[in-house]
């Protein structure tokens, strides 16, 4: 991912699921390797993208169960659709076939918990475990939960993050609103005429103090109370959950470094993300959507577009905003048109949703 | 807690359901917080949900644009999902966008959020079986971190066919008006949730097997005077929370 963000290279490519029109899609990169054997009863497109995904986290974690115990780690897991992908297929034989596939099940294939409770299974942590589903923002708010966990006491360290599949229902409901697009994304750009989709996550594990490569100081929770479906014109909740994020750090706009931006190359969600945060960080943040290498993520966005932000931070260099060139001239933020050699000491990572929920992550460098 | 609200379909009331008289008149509930324009698009969830929240706003007084909400359902909008699956084989194959856009697992309270004007903190959580357990964890949490009342609605609405008969249970919702000001918990005072062992509460069978039935278990044992442990969840060495009376100081 560091070397596609460095190289500027998009992963969307035509969407390879049987559609009744054109869209480019993330994929998820690998070939996704079955199950264990042990968990053959759970197999499922998201629990196979999970466990690849747990692989890069699966010592950190068992370092945690270790120093802890099992009861004293908790799992919080964002996504839109959890196993939509197998319930798809599944509803299409029940139509063809009159019955749902043996291997299909509600509660090992389908629900959310199918999902947790392979994550549970696979990892032993046995503490607290829940999913949190609020679209597009559920990866985000995930890292709100894990801090309350901390702070309440209900466990010493939290594995969290987010994964989403491609699946039918996301690729025709965007199209049927209109709002996806047939090409890659382009956030931010005057020629910007929809988001595209893509498939993927990423695991974060949360402890209160420790070597980690960032700091999680603040996450704004907010509504818009306006509309299921659209942003609040003057992006009001998007700019309570960037303050309340803020608050929470006790820092001011001025500290914020980077902003890994919503992003999402919809006329509305650019315009009025860019306006909020003109009016709350800054016109002078520089500002990157990263939506046009991965395609949107949705419930797994938050959590995959907060550790793009610590790898700014690690690495010093902002990416691309992927697309953006020619710049809508209404957009008045600084997106980046090109790579940015920057230290970075603190970033904020925004993730909007169905519902009118949103969800701003503030992260600082451990060092 | 200061307020509880039930919604049991086949029920008029909290009081015919802990009695255990059902009314088969019972229907739809009006769902009347939420503004009509909404309503006519709102699905089952979304409506029983509301219900249960304005029979706990009744008995709390709380003002529901300035409380956090947190909804815990194991399968959310399922309903609305498998319609619009189907929806796919017909026509152009193209859903509608209302449809889309309710599907969310958040639709619930995002509609209580848009029907209060709240502008704050609002979440929707799921957990299979310990769903009640892990959405009072979550508002535990969040009453810590932020202070004031929060709205904790546990709900899920029967299986749609074809995948209902894989667990049969009823449409319910239970919503629990929580406050960490102990002056305010005029009802009950609930622990934290805790890895514990609890003496079953007995349930109507189509609430007993509702994935929230630690929802309809604490309303049982709040109704019947039962205090003492509560089981949140199906597991053995589950989830409990300890219910205790209001005493005076």
């Amino acid at each position: 991912m560091a070397r596609a963000l460095d190289a500027g290279a998009s992963g969307l490519l035509p969407c390879r699921l049987p559609l009744p029109f054109e869209t480019m899609a993330g994929h998820f990169p690998d070939v996704l390797e079955p199950v264990p054997a042990a968990f053959a009863a759970r197999d499922s497109r998201i629990v196979r993208m999970a466990f690849a995904v747990l692989d890069g986290i699966a010592a950190a974690v068992e370092r945690a169960i270790r120093r802890y115990g099992k009861d004293r780690v908790a799992i919080v897991l964002g996504t839109s659709t959890g196993g939509i992908f197998d319930t798809e297929a599944a509803l299409e034989a029940h139509a063809s076939a009159g019955a749902l596939p043996e291997r299909w099940s509600l509660e090992k294939t389908h629900a959310f918990h199918a999902m947790l409770d392979a994550v549970q299974l696979r990892t032993g942590a046995r503490g607290p475990a829940y999913v949190l589903s609020t679209a597009c923002s559920s990866s985000g708010k995930v890292l709100g939960s894990a801090r309350r966990i901390l702070a309440a006491g209900l466990a010493d360290a939290v594995l969290t993050g987010g994964i989403d599949t491609l699946c039918q229902m996301t690729l025709r409901g965007f199209k049927s609103l209109e709002i996806l697009s047939s090409r890659a994304c382009r956030p931010f750009s005057a020629g910007r005429d929809g988001l595209s989709l893509g498939e993927g996550g990423a695991f974060l594990l949360l402890e209160r103090e420790g070597e980690g490569p960032a700091r999680l100081l603040g996450v704004g929770e907010t509504s818009d109370a306006h509309h299921m479906s659209h942003p609040h014109p003057e992006g009001r909740g998007a700019k309570a959950a960037m303050i309340e994020a803020l608050r929470q750090a006790g820092l001011p706009a001025e500290a914020v470094d980077h902003v890994n931006a919503h992003g999402t190359g919809t006329p509305a969600n650019d315009l009025v993300e860019a306006r909020a945060i003109a009016e709350v960080i800054g016109p002078q943040v520089a500002v990157a959507s990263t939506k046009g290498y991965t395609g949107h993520l949705l419930g797994a966005a938050g959590a995959t577009e907060a550790v793009l932000a610590i790898l700014a931070m690690e690495q010093g260099r902002i990416p691309a905003s992927l697309g953006a060139a020619p710049l809508d001239p209404g957009i008045t933020i600084d997106v980046c048109l090109m790579p940015r050699q920057r230290a970075c000491r603190v970033v904020l990572s925004n993730s909007f949703a169905f519902g009118g929920s949103n969800v701003s992550v503030l992260l600082g460098r451990a060092s | 807690m200061t307020g509880v609200g039930l919604w049991a379909s086949g029920y008029p009331d909290t009081a015919a359901w802990t009695r255990g008289t059902p009314d088969s008149s019972v229907g739809t509930p009006a769902a009347e917080l939420i503004p009509a324009a909404l309503r006519r698009r709102a699905s089952t969830l979304t409506r029983i949900v509301a219900e249960a929240t304005q029979a706990a706003r009744a008995e709390s007084g709380v003002d529901l644009g300035r409380c956090a909400m947190v909804l815990g359902s194991a399968f959310g909008e399922i309903s609305a999902m498998v319609e619009m699956i189907g929806s796919f084989r017909e026509d152009e194959g193209m859903p509608s966008p209302t449809r889309f856009h309710n599907s969310v697992h958040n639709t619930p309270v995002a509609f209580a959020s848009i029907a209060t004007g709240n502008q704050g903190f609002v979440t929707a959580i799921a957990a299979g079986d310990e769903t009640a357990a892990m959405a009072l964890c979550e508002a535990v949490g969040v009453s810590a971190e932020r202070g004031g009342e929060v709205l904790l609605v546990l709900a899920d609405e029967t299986l749609p066919p074809p995948l209902g008969t894989q667990r049969p249970y009823a449409s319910g919702a239970v919503a629990l008006i929580l406050s960490n000001d102990s002056a305010r918990s005029s009802r009950a005072r609930l622990g934290p949730p805790r890895r514990g062992a609890a003496p079953p509460i007995p349930l109507p069978a189509a609430f007993a097997a509702h994935p929230c039935a630690g929802g309809f278990a604490l309303v049982a044992a709040l109704e019947s005077g039962r205090w003492g442990p509560v089981p949140l969840g199906s597991r053995e060495e589950g989830w409990v929370v300890d219910l205790e009376p209001v005493t005076s100081p």
